[in-house]
């Protein structure tokens, strides 16, 4: 077994990852959400999470053009690979790094959407930052319509080689080749499990 | 100079649905073949219909492929009628096949328009006869020198092989077994080999009288930004000529465009939306001056996959993952790059991972002329090709 690189990642509770539905019904401050962590802690981040990124993917084929917080819910709650949490929880994932050009509000028919994810590994090291790159390129690529093209890269300074991952995440072949990688694809859809 | 526009002209359609990296049309028959998955189809170029396909070779994606130039004139007559295409594969070997039925063979390679209901032993007609091991990680490219003598293949693992094809003998004429040897390993590049190309040639063209050198130049551009020249010296050594930088930002594609008379080589780099284009010089010193002669115009907004350079016409065409298909001409009295036609979305909400020059041999063409089309492969696994029209 490869060594755990960083024991004690910061981990947010569920309730404190940003959604949309909580947001709608009311800002969250006051003392409820500090009870959240047990009101939540039944592994909600298999059940809740699931439940309404199936809404949100409803709504992408729907009226509403995707924004920030669709794409946010389709990569949160993958899982990372050494910690048992997932990207949102442990804030690789976070949603003011996720950008769409244009804007849900200028986009007209069906040009192109890009979507620009910055990822913050973990630690500054993290051996791993490519497959978490390549398991957010792959959802994203997956779930989204074929106009959609997805930029997915380390956020600047956040990690130690970050030129070398996001050359090799912003590489089509590379990427296509890895998916025909048994180890490598046995990986990304033990990750992506707790996306369905 | 007069506009020139692009017209759907067919479409060629896929078994699957799943995206195809490359079309490549045989070098003078009405063939061409695309990669897609683990497999090839082969294309009539008469009616754009499906000829046949390679099945089975390959445990990985076959990423690129190339049709081997018949022998030189000069060689025996019935070594023509052998079709052979080399696959290169992510599974990080080369396959050769040959193409057998001498029966088959006659009816739907030929120009005239005939209904090819043979149907059901597609498969059968070609033999996957060899396989080219040698590279650590996947095949990304890969080339054959006019002659067909050399194929060049590359690699993530860096490195460049080049291989010999041995014919024996001429007049052993059952010489069933293949027979190819590793002549060269080229390891200067320091990042991943995306592309190799060997120069074109024509007839008009000039023998290299260099001493040192044989006439066929070999390119690779790669993931460190360079992109090499390389040719065989007096004792058959494989040499490094020539390094070209100055594309930062990395990327890939480039392919040796051909050879206008007189001019020199032009190959086109690509990077994520800027390009150089870059004629030899031709010098026989141990080093050849290379010199950038011309920038396309940045047009893309996303990186561009795939450029090809016409021979016949001298346009430039490009393809990328912003869906776009642009011509391009040089303007004979400046000499700088114009943008002449462009088509968005040209696969629709689909990626461009390919486009090549392709002659046409459909009925549209009037009798007696030459004319080129042009074909796009794409992520939606159709292949696409577009008739060029000058001067409207």
């Amino acid at each position: 077994m490869r060594e755990v690189e960083n024991a004690n990642p910061t981990i947010l509770n569920v309730s404190q990852l940003p959604s949309r539905s909580r947001k709608a019904t009311k800002p969250r401050q006051g003392p409820d959400s500090k009870c959240d962590h047990i009101v939540y802690s039944k592994r909600p981040w298999l059940c809740e999470s699931s439940s309404s990124e199936e809404e949100d993917l409803e709504e992408e084929y729907g009226e509403d053009p995707v924004d920030a917080q669709d794409i946010y819910d389709l990569i949160s709650p993958i899982s990372d690979p050494e910690h048992p949490h997932t990207l949102g929880q442990l804030s690789v994932v976070r949603l003011p790094d996720i950008h769409l050009t244009p804007p849900p509000a200028e986009r007209r028919g069906h040009s192109l959407v890009t979507v620009t994810v910055d990822l913050t590994p973990t630690i500054n090291h993290c051996s791993l930052a490519t497959v978490i790159g390549l398991a957010v390129r792959c959802r994203l690529e997956q779930a989204l319509p074929p106009n959609y093209r997805v930029d997915v890269r380390m956020k600047d300074g956040s990690h130690a080689q970050d030129d070398q991952v996001n050359k090799q995440l912003g590489d089509k072949e590379r990427v296509a080749a890895a998916l025909e990688n048994d180890t490598l694809k046995g990986m990304l859809d033990k990750m992506l499990e707790t996306c369905v | 100079m007069p506009p020139i526009s692009l017209h759907p002209l067919a479409t060629f359609t896929p078994d699957l649905y799943t995206r195809a990296w490359q079309s490549t049309p045989h070098p003078y028959l009405p063939l061409l073949a695309t990669t897609h998955d683990k497999t090839v189809t082969v294309f009539s170029l008469v009616d754009f219909s499906k000829h046949s396909s390679l099945t089975g070779g390959h445990s990985r994606s076959i990423r690129s492929c190339a049709w081997q130039p018949s022998p030189s004139s000069s060689s025996s007559q019935s070594n023509q009628s052998k079709l052979r295409l080399v696959t290169g594969s992510f599974d990080s070997t080369a396959g050769i096949w040959t193409y057998n039925p001498s029966a088959a063979l006659e009816k739907p390679i030929t120009t005239t328009n005939k209904d090819d209901d043979g149907g059901g032993e597609d498969e059968e007609e070609w033999e996957f006869t060899l396989v080219l091991e040698g590279h650590e990680n996947e095949l990304k490219s890969l080339s054959f020198s006019p002659s067909g003598q050399y194929l060049a293949t590359c690699s993530r693992d860096k490195s460049i092989w080049i291989w010999e094809h041995l014919t024996g003998s001429e007049d052993d004429e059952e010489e069933e077994e293949e027979d190819w040897e590793t002549v060269a390993v080229l390891n200067e590049h320091d990042g991943d080999v995306k592309t190799v190309a060997f120069a074109p040639q024509f007839p008009t063209e000039k023998k290299h009288n260099g001493r040192r050198y044989g006439s066929d130049v070999l390119a690779s551009g790669s993931y460190d930004d360079t992109v090499r020249m390389w040719r065989e010296d007096q004792d058959g050594e494989w040499t490094c000529v020539g390094v070209l930088g100055g594309h930062e930002g990395t990327r890939k594609r480039r392919r040796m465009g051909g050879m206008k008379r007189g001019r020199g080589e032009r190959g086109i780099g690509g990077i994520g939306g800027r390009w150089g284009g870059i004629p030899n010089t031709m010098r026989r010193s141990l080093r050849e001056e290379w010199e950038c002669k011309g920038e396309l115009p940045k047009v893309h907004t996303r990186e561009i996959y795939s450029v090809a350079w016409s021979g016949r016409t001298g346009l430039v065409a490009t393809g990328g993952g912003d869906g776009m298909v642009v011509v391009y001409e040089e303007d004979g009295e400046t000499g700088r790059w114009e943008v002449k036609a462009r088509v968005e979305m040209a696969h629709g909400p689909y990626e461009i991972n390919h486009v090549v020059w392709c002659r046409r041999f459909d009925k549209g063409v009037m009798e007696g002329r030459e004319e080129e089309m042009l074909v796009t492969t794409g992520d939606d696994g159709v292949v696409r090709a577009w008739e060029v029209r000058m001067g409207e």
